[in-house]
């Protein structure tokens, strides 16, 4: 959970007042929680890496529109999670394919793209008996808010009001995705199982 | 309670379940073995760790994106950041210059009428004359216009009445200039139906303005009898529809008043 430093608005007003460089202290203070969720979502290091620096510029450049009561975190969490968002969103129009990204117990450090691999289905998975591969392959099938939700919820442990501010929708439509995703996350995974 | 939803038992794993949803599993048996069914399929659902990021990450986040941002303006007085405030004072604006914009066309359409018709200026005295006076442009058409209001009251005046008399008398006085001033024009233009209309006007409003006593009703009679006789109401409805823009300048007295 992120926290709003009480001295995060004082930054932000001197930022705004001509103090570039504060920004500096919130750009720290942030990257780890943002580069954690690009990862989440984009389940690439490299395209995290480069979310993480696009949110932060788009954060910059819209920090006269932040209100003063809102918590500078959060706000640019839900940034981070939308350039995510996007990221993937531009991958998958660009007809580039991930399955499993790099979680499936190869080189994480790989930053190049890995395509779609029509053998590597269930049942080479189930005998290679690496659940993981088939917990991100059951992931895959998830519509794009129901995967982020459930990403949101069950390893971010974000509460509910903030997945719909990340995904700039009403809290029981979050809620309603993370429902969703949990059953079709259990289907995917009993099926596989009975396969296996 | 009623049993738990599956919508129920998810939330409730996630801790934000309807209240009563922990007491109702310890009591239902059924909503009990869902729930556990549930949270054995999530918990097997293991959150992948990131990548480690070392304690230099936030640096070199900072070192890629800084030189791209630009600084931020001096911040002016807070109220003028007022979003709102900028758009009311925007409005304000707006209306203050369409408010000007219409009073300075209203000025300049208002001196083009009047300029079409009449100019004044004032003549300076040569050597210290009694009364200043002014010179005037006349439209033919106003002068007669004038002159056929004149003797359409002069038609209808009872002779009785010094308040119906005074100001026509006044009036006949202003016109006399002006009619001067054409009949003079008309000769030159050789125009003789337009000066000899004229000729009649003049010496009704002759008689009208310095007939010495004023006018009594028997030398009230007598002039309407001659205006009709010349039928010099007619001739100045013809006259005013066929010479509308002839001008002259005419000098009158200032305490004349209006022309």
């Amino acid at each position: 959970m992120l926290c709003m430093g009480k001295n995060d608005h004082a930054t932000i007003r001197a930022i705004l007042s001509g103090d570039k460089e504060a920004y500096g202290a919130l750009v720290r203070q942030h990257s780890p929680s943002l580069f954690r969720v690009a990862w989440r979502i984009t389940g690439n290091e490299a395209d995290a890496e480069e979310v993480v620096q696009e949110a932060l510029l788009r954060g910059y450049r819209k920090l006269e529109t932040f209100e003063s009561r809102a918590n500078f975190g959060t706000w640019i969490y839900r940034i981070a999670v939308r350039c995510a968002l996007d990221r993937v969103s531009c991958r998958t129009r660009d007809g580039e394919s991930r399955v499993g990204e790099d979680r499936i117990g190869e080189d994480r450090g790989q930053d190049e793209a890995q395509v779609a691999d029509e053998a590597a289905g269930p049942e080479r998975l189930l005998l290679s008996g690496e659940i993981a591969a088939l917990q991100d392959l059951a992931l895959q099938e998830l519509t794009t808010t129901e995967r982020t939700a459930f990403l949101l919820r069950h390893m971010e442990g974000r509460s509910g009001e903030e997945i719909a501010q990340a995904l700039g929708i009403l809290p029981n439509a979050a809620k309603q995705a993370v429902f969703r995703a949990v059953q079709k996350l259990r289907r995917s995974l009993a099926a596989l199982r009975v396969k296996a | 309670m009623n049993h738990l939803s599956n919508a129920d038992l998810v939330e409730h794993y996630y801790g934000a379940g309807p209240s009563g949803a922990g007491a109702h599993l310890a009591r239902c048996a059924g909503c009990a073995r869902m729930f556990a069914a549930l949270r054995s399929g999530l918990d097997e659902i293991q959150a992948s760790e990131p990548p480690e990021r070392d304690a230099s990450y936030g640096d070199r986040v900072w070192a890629s994106i800084a030189p791209a941002l630009p600084r931020y303006a001096i911040e002016k007085k807070s109220l003028l950041r007022s979003i709102p405030l900028r758009r009311g004072l925007s409005y304000a604006a707006a209306c203050a210059l369409l408010l000007a914009g219409a009073f300075f066309a209203g000025r300049v359409w208002e001196q083009h009428q009047q300029s079409s018709k009449i100019v004044v200026n004032w003549q300076a005295p040569a050597s210290a004359p009694p009364a200043r006076q002014q010179v005037v442009v006349v439209v033919l058409g106003d002068h007669l216009d004038r002159s056929e209001r004149l003797l359409v009251e002069l038609k209808h005046a009872d002779a009785g009445s010094t308040e119906t008399i005074a100001p026509l008398r006044d009036e006949a006085r202003t016109l006399l200039a002006a009619n001067k001033g054409f009949r003079e024009e008309a000769a030159q233009a050789d125009n003789p139906e337009l000066a000899i209309a004229l000729k009649h006007l003049d010496g009704l409003l002759v008689q009208l303005a310095n007939r010495p006593g004023g006018l009594n009703a028997e030398a009230l009679a007598k002039l309407q009898a001659e205006m009709n006789s010349d039928r010099l109401l007619f001739e100045v409805r013809v006259l005013r529809s066929r010479n509308p823009e002839l001008k002259v300048r005419v000098t009158q007295p200032m305490s004349g008043g209006t022309i």
